[in-house]
């Protein structure tokens, strides 16, 4: 470049004589213009070492001793006279003078070659600055130090002086044209030209050197920077993409416009790490979030139903990771996405909401999964499984489980149907279930039980179909009814599991039991006693635990079976005084050899119940009995009697006279000598249909009695450890105990309160109080 | 012995007699340390140490040699707890056993070269010299003539009663 108009000086002689300041100067200001303008043709050690002498010099002349004697007391706390105050002040007045001139330089250029210039001229004179600052050494560590320690404001060290005098005489007038030279550059790249980038770091990290801490200038802060650099550059970030996502949007589509925002954060990301300071990032990220997301984040969310209605889990993930970018910016989708579950969860009940009464289980249980299964994939592919959106998605599943089509007029049809699909599952059938796929199952009842909010009827049933299976001997797998009780323990506690558990308990000592009566009758019994016998196996279950209800009709068990039972009755008794043997007929069962057929040499044997054993057993003594003399030797009741009847002449073991007639007085049935069947077991131990109808209506029956009493045991529980307590705030903790089990309604725990003021448990106090009575 | 591969450096003394030394040695003087760093190492030019004649800059260099592994001078602050103590360890102690033109010639060098540590311990000397002396026992120490009058030097000594021994 051109000297700026200035002439090469001649090589002044260095100084003789210490106190000159004139030619101490002149010498000086040769060096430092010397440094400053032609550093490139370099300084010779010779020079370099004179200049740093005659700085040295000049501070430690002795002149000011003599001049000022009139000052010695009054300068006594300052102790010795440092000098130097001169040479500052003179090379202040020469870096104003050169900065002058570049500036003057400066204003004839704009743009990029302005930015260039700037650049260029900042780079020499701070490097010319660190030079200066290792001359300068000797007035730094004396006369510059001790003004500092003093608190002057305004002296610095040399280098600091430098960035000072270009911070007032150039950036003050320029900093302006820069940012705008560097903004014009930003634009280009963005609008994809490629840049010198280097050049916006030069001029970063200039404006982050004029940072100088004005109460201490040895440190520094990133205030210019941040008002000069990053704020307009904030500005013009905003605006261009404010701009830019408009019309993008005006001409593309959301999902095209979600992938351009995409990536421009990406880039401007990149941005920071090329050439910006690491602190914009914060501010930057936010900038674009609100000029590309948040200002756009209506349309988007609009466009979000859209991609849940046609599945477009790539395009989701997108705007999930847009949209949580922006404070608050996920909770419009979260909402609509727990209304689009909820929907598709109901709407999936109610195309089998036809189906009315006879509603299959297992479809509606698959029903229910189906709609949990893929929006659960959705949430963990598309949401990140964020907590928020699971929550979301539970809320949805909870509500389309509870209230559905199928739960409109009994709510607590869905634990009903689960319990019963359950059933289903683990009953041994005809389709051996394998043991993992066994597994999987009971994961997905687990799965809907989790949300099933009457979790006390879900018990009910499930404990009477476990009852079932444990009696009937009909689980197909033992390892599956542990795992799955486990799997409720899990979930709802000890407790909830308790009674199922002691089911199991009592299947275990009655095998052992039964092993012990076993050994007793072979040590105990003469063979003439034992001819009669009949082989038995005996379960003895606890009242407590199990849910199984006394006989409903009086039976006088057959003759043939009396000796055996009673001698087992005996044996128990004998083993365990005091307690109580009641024998549920009802539940018996038995098989018995027909040996008036035969299906080709082997005779047919039926399985029957032991009423259906007891009216068979009369066929042994005449072919052909009457209804009524059935009715007198059974004591069975006609809502018994006739349908166990019933089965034998549909299977056409009996025959009615007159023919087709239903079992009532004056009927007599025969047996029919003709019968054939494929199989040379016959089971007619069926259940019978309206008792399966009562059974459920009682269940339900008792499930509102359970809840009175689980409701009044918890008022009663919490009113003895409060003594005293609000109406409203005993009800609302009432829910609380109760919620896990099932949710009470308000008048339900209102009118269990009454019963217990009526039994006298509570009592009413003054101000809407409850208290409590010992 | 220097092996060839330890960087040298070429000092000259005033009275133009030539030191070669290590590099790391002459770097304990910060005008050699910040001369290298801004025009590079200068080979065999030898660099002008103007303001030091060469009996002075041998002894100079003779305490430079002895603290070359010395760490590196911090920042300023740590001269505090060095400022507080007139101890100085044996070895300078003994290097500090000169007369009094000469040790007041090493405080001038190693102002003159920012040789901050070797500074340190020429004052401390001298601080030494004055601890417990009477003004008049001062003066003949270091041969001051008073140039006080019995007023300005009865103020003084009001001035600063409060740290007399009492």
């Amino acid at each position: 470049m051109s000297q700026n108009g200035m002439t090469v000086r001649p090589q002044p002689p260095m100084p003789t004589n210490k106190d000159d300041i004139v030619g101490t100067w002149n010498y000086l200001e040769w060096g430092v213009e010397r440094i400053m303008l032609s550093l490139k043709e370099g300084v010779d050690l010779k020079t370099y070492m004179s200049l740093y002498t005659s700085i040295h010099n000049f501070c430690t002349a002795q002149k000011a001793v003599g001049q000022q004697p009139q000052n010695n007391l009054n300068s006594n706390h300052r102790g010795a006279h440092l000098l130097g105050e001169d040479l500052y002040h003179r090379l202040n007045e020469y870096l104003k003078r050169h900065l002058t001139s570049v500036h003057e330089e400066l204003v004839k250029h704009s743009d990029e070659a302005l930015l260039t210039f700037y650049i260029k001229e900042w780079k020499r004179y701070t490097t010319a600055g660190m030079y200066n600052q290792h001359l300068f050494r000797y007035l730094n560590r004396h006369w510059v130090k001790r003004e500092v320690d003093e608190g002057k404001k305004d002296i610095y060290d040399i280098y600091t002086l430098h960035l000072v005098r270009w911070k007032e005489d150039m950036f003050g007038s320029t900093q302006n044209a820069v940012m705008d030279a560097v903004l014009r550059l930003v634009e280009k790249q963005r609008n994809g030209e490629t840049i010198e980038q280097s050049k916006i770091k030069d001029v970063v990290d200039s404006f982050v050197s004029l940072g100088i801490d004005d109460s201490d200038s040895s440190k520094s802060t990133l205030d210019v920077y941040r008002q000069y650099f990053e704020k307009p550059f904030l500005e013009a970030t905003s605006k261009y993409y404010v701009a830019e996502s408009q019309q993008f949007l005006a001409e593309n589509s959301v999902v095209d416009y979600m992938k351009k925002a995409e990536e421009r954060l990406d880039q401007e990301k990149e941005r920071v790490g090329i050439y910006l300071k690491e602190e914009i990032m914060q501010p930057l990220m936010k900038t674009c979030e609100q000029a590309l997301i948040a200002k756009h984040a209506v349309i988007l969310r609009d466009e979000f139903q859209v991609l849940l209605d046609n599945d477009r889990e790539e395009d989701m993930a997108r705007m999930y990771k847009l949209l949580a970018r922006i404070p608050e910016g996920l909770d419009p989708l979260r909402t609509r996405f727990e209304a689009h579950v909820r929907r598709a969860g109901l709407l999936a009940v109610e195309k089998l909401a036809g189906q009315g009464e006879n509603l299959d289980p297992k479809s509606y249980v698959d029903a229910l999964l189906e709609v949990h299964t893929q929006y659960a994939a959705l949430v963990k592919t598309a949401f990140t499984g964020e907590s928020e959106f699971v929550r979301s998605l539970d809320n949805a599943c909870r509500e389309y489980v509870n209230r559905n089509k199928v739960c409109e007029k009994n709510t607590t049809r869905s634990p009903e149907l689960l319990a019963k699909h359950a059933d289903n599952v683990l009953k041994r059938s005809t389709k051996a279930t394998e043991e993992d796929d066994m597994e999987k199952i009971l994961n997905e009842v687990m799965t809907i039980f989790k949300y099933i909010e009457d979790k006390d009827v879900f018990q009910k049933f499930y404990s009477k179909t476990l009852a079932k299976r444990l009696v009937n001997g009909t689980s197909s797998s033992m390892d599956a009814e542990t795992s799955m009780i486990s799997k409720l323990k899990d979930a709802s506690g000890f407790e909830y599991t308790n009674k199922l558990q002691r089911m199991f308990q009592d299947m275990q000592t009655s095998k052992d039991l039964n092993i012990a009566y076993s050994d007793w009758r072979d040590g105990n019994l003469e063979k003439e006693d034992r001819k009669d016998e009949i082989d038995a196996f005996y379960q003895i279950l606890g009242t407590g635990f199990w849910p199984l209800t006394p006989p409903t009709t009086p039976f006088i068990p057959p003759t043939a079976i009396v000796k055996t039972y009673e001698r087992f009755q005996n044996f128990y008794n004998a083993k365990h005084g005091g307690r109580k043997l009641t024998w549920l007929w009802h539940l018996c069962k038995g098989e018995i050899r027909a040996n008036y057929i035969k299906q080709g040499r082997v005779p047919y044997t039926f399985q029957v119940s032991t009423h259906q054993m007891a009216i068979m057993l009369m066929f042994n003594d005449s072919d052909t009995v009457q209804y009524d003399d059935i009715a007198e030797t059974t004591k069975l009741e006609k809502a018994t009697l006739d349908p166990s009847i019933g089965i034998m002449i549909k299977a056409k073991i009996l025959t009615s006279n007159p023919d087709g007639a239903v079992p009532q007085s004056g009927t007599s049935f025969s047996l029919n000598h003709g019968f054939k069947h494929k199989k040379v077991k016959v089971n007619l131990n069926v259940q019978i249909k309206s008792e399966q109808k009562q059974e459920a209506e009682e269940t339900h029956k008792t499930i509102e009695e359970d809840r009175k009493m689980l409701m009044q045991s918890a008022i009663v529980r919490i009113m003895k450890s409060r003594k005293q307590m609000k109406h409203a705030q005993l009800v609302g903790e009432t829910i609380q105990q109760i919620k896990s089990r099932f949710s009470p309604k308000i008048p339900d725990i209102k009118k269990c309160i009454d019963i217990l003021l009526e039994k006298e448990y509570l009592e009413r106090l003054d101000n809407d109080e409850l208290g409590y009575l010992a | 012995m220097a092996a060839a591969d330890v960087p040298m450096v070429v000092l000259q003394s005033s009275d133009e007699s030539i030191f070669s030394v290590e590099q790391k040695i002459a770097e304990r003087s910060m005008l050699i340390k910040n001369m290298i760093e801004d025009l590079g190492t200068p080979g065999d030019e030898p660099i002008p140490i103007m303001n030091v004649t060469e009996t002075v800059l041998r002894k100079v260099l003779d305490w430079c040699d002895h603290h070359k592994n010395d760490p590196p001078p911090t920042t300023e602050d740590d001269a505090d707890s060095r400022k507080k103590t007139t101890d100085i360890e044996d070895w300078d102690q003994k290097y500090m056993q000169v007369d009094q033109e000469m040790l007041f010639e090493i405080i001038l060098a190693a102002n003159y070269m920012d040789i901050k540590a070797l500074l340190d311990v020429g004052c401390k000397t001298v601080a030494n010299m004055i601890k417990g002396k009477s003004p008049e026992e001062i003066r003949k120490t270091f041969n001051i003539q008073n140039d006080f009058t019995p007023e300005e030097e009865d103020q003084i000594r009001r001035e600063n009663e409060w740290a007399e021994d009492r």
